[in-house]
């Protein structure tokens, strides 16, 4: 009954167009209220949600791929691809998965990702003749995969909710396999797509060429390096690693590039605090959701059904995907990490499921949610930044789609492709 | 009036964020450089980001940035629409007098822990959740009148009735 009460609540708040971070809050006091818990709990638990250290990287990486945005980073990042990828049918699609995936190894935002390449790459697409619905679809899938390759302040709030200590550093170097092996998936469907659609073809700019691009885009490039190769050696915390990115994309965009001044950093700034804020408030609600979750024994209950249905790990973590891509659909990823992960991961450990290769199909699966209608901000990014309405992307988009729930089939079921890289390293 | 106060909010907010990467970057430049980690840092920059967390989010609720389902006021008539915007607007401003009640109280059930390394009070972190709440209800009533200045006067721009999706 109570259970009724925060989900009705809910789902009744999200339908009729509440934010999602009051809808949450509304859900927790109502049913707080039901069971006679004092609502000041709630509020204590929004400001307890947000009191996260590690939490802090969500704003840092959120100012720093901003920041790269204007310092032009993704330009250099495009010019590189495209010396790589740009000969072949429908190149430009290729270029713009592969500057995405380059983008995903130097910031940890998909929403700055679709913002930064989708900026660059769609104007660019649309100029040499490419359909914006086609270029738009592109972006936005392919920064689901910058959500898999390492930084990724996802996997930073997945390590927040597991609670038992599963290792940022371990995640991030788990997602490094899938993450290039749903990349080049999307690259291959990128190249039938436009060979179906007789898309044009670029030139091959020479090797030296390829080259030079190389060499302007490494400072750019250092940033993922710095970010990693700290986290990896123990000279960083997540969150310190986050914070030095921002100061180095600073002293790269105003030193190096010189394409990063104030007007523009004050800019970053106003953007990136209201992003993170967005972010955040729905994180601190949804601890205050997740709160109430637990006092109804929901993670329980749940378990308790699906091992009632079966008994087959197969099977569970089939259904475990569904939920979570239906929920996906919905809501937003951040608050579904905090939500979801105390429900599904104890059901998934008893399974036989690693914690990390949880993380990384939570990823892959919570990120196909950032793309699909009604909630999807990475596409509603990809949607403003090529002006072309959500309803006419998702008409073509579906080639695409099924390129990730094929990808997060792979990922779920094959869990060496994760969990390979953590044991050697 | 408002919109300068909404303006100010994300300006400090803005401010709260540089300062917090700078707090954090001289954290580690205190341990490599310096050989001691400040013990104030960690504490400083997670204080400074409860502040402009909630600044920021009063902010966007006038601004209208936070993230939600906008698909019935889509299929609804213009009418319609205007009814479903008022009821969000009328219950934003309602969970944001929860926010101020309770939090209010918060600040008080907690005003005498103290925070090991800053030495004030807990208190203090979670003052910008009760300030917050009543600037969320005073922008969410603002929406509230504007919308029914608008309907009045149907020739007018609805000024600022925001509350469109994120982005």
């Amino acid at each position: 009954m109570e259970i009724l009460v925060l989900f009705g609540v809910l789902l009744l708040l999200l339908c009729i167009g509440v934010p999602v971070g009051f809808a949450l809050l509304g859900a927790a006091l109502a049913t707080f209220a039901v069971i006679d818990i004092p609502l000041v709990v709630a509020v204590q638990r929004m400001a307890a949600g947000i009191s996260v250290f590690t939490l802090m990287a969500i704003p840092f990486f959120i100012f720093a791929g901003d920041l790269m945005y204007r310092a032009g980073i993704a330009d250099r990042l495009v010019r590189v691809a495209d010396a790589a990828f740009g000969r072949v049918r429908g190149g430009l699609g290729l270029v713009d998965v592969g500057a995405s995936m380059m983008f995903g190894a130097v910031s940890g935002s998909a929403i700055a990702s679709a913002s930064a390449i989708g900026s660059t790459m769609v104007p660019l697409m649309k100029d040499k003749g490419y359909p914006a619905d086609y270029a738009i679809n592109v972006t936005v899938t392919a920064a689901v995969v910058g959500l898999l390759i390492p930084p990724s302040h996802n996997m930073i709030i997945y390590a927040a909710a597991s609670g038992s200590g599963v290792s940022i550093g371990d995640l991030f170097l788990a997602g490094i396999v899938p993450g290039i092996l749903t990349g080049a998936m999307l690259m291959l469907t990128a190249w039938v797509v436009a060979r179906r659609r007789n898309l044009p073809r670029g030139t091959f700019p020479g090797f030296g060429a390829f080259f030079r691009a190389l060499v302007y885009a490494i400072p750019g490039l250092m940033t993922g390096i710095i970010i990693m190769g700290g986290i990896l050696s123990g000279i960083f915390t997540p969150t310190e690693s986050s914070a030095v990115a921002v100061l180095y994309t600073i002293l790269v965009g105003a030193f190096v590039y010189r394409t990063l001044g104030w007007t523009s950093f004050i800019e970053a700034a106003q953007k990136s605090v209201r992003t993170a804020s967005m972010v955040l408030f729905i994180i601190a609600s949804a601890t205050a959701f997740g709160f109430a979750l637990a006092l109804l024994e929901v993670p329980e209950q749940l378990a308790e059904l699906i091992a009632f249905i079966t008994d087959n790990p197969i099977i569970t973590l089939l259904i475990i995907n569904i939920m979570l891509l239906a929920l996906g659909t919905f809501m937003d990823m951040a608050p579904l990490i905090v939500i979801t992960t105390p429900i599904f991961l104890p059901v998934a450990v008893a399974n036989g499921v690693d914690p990390v290769h949880f993380g990384i199909i939570l990823m892959l699966n919570l990120g196909i949610g950032l793309v699909t209608p009604p909630v999807g901000s990475v596409l509603f990014v990809g949607s403003a930044v090529g002006k072309e309405p959500v309803a006419t992307l998702v008409k073509t988009i579906w080639p695409f789609y099924l390129t990730l729930l094929f990808a997060l089939l792979l990922i779920s079921f094959i869990p060496q492709l994760s969990l390979t890289l953590p044991a050697m390293i | 009036m408002l919109s300068k106060l909404s303006d100010i909010l994300i300006r400090l907010a803005a401010f709260g964020l540089v300062l917090m990467t700078a707090v954090i970057c001289w954290q580690v430049f205190g341990r490599f450089v310096l050989q001691s980690s400040p013990s104030w840092s960690e504490q400083t920059a997670l204080l400074l980001m409860i502040w402009y967390v909630f600044f920021a989010a009063a902010a966007g609720v006038r601004e209208g940035f936070h993230i939600r389902i906008a698909l019935l006021e889509d299929l609804s008539s213009p009418r319609m629409a205007g009814h479903i915007k008022m009821g969000i607007n009328i219950l934003v401003a309602l969970f944001g007098l929860v926010l101020l009640i309770y939090g209010l109280q918060l600040v008080w059930l907690v005003r005498i822990h103290v925070i090991p390394s800053l030495g004030i009070s807990r208190g203090l972190a979670y003052v910008p959740l009760p300030f917050c709440g009543f600037l969320m209800s005073v922008f969410a009533l603002e929406h509230i009148f504007n919308d029914r200045k608008a309907v009045n006067a149907p020739s007018a721009d609805s000024v600022a009735s925001g509350a469109e999706r994120a982005e």
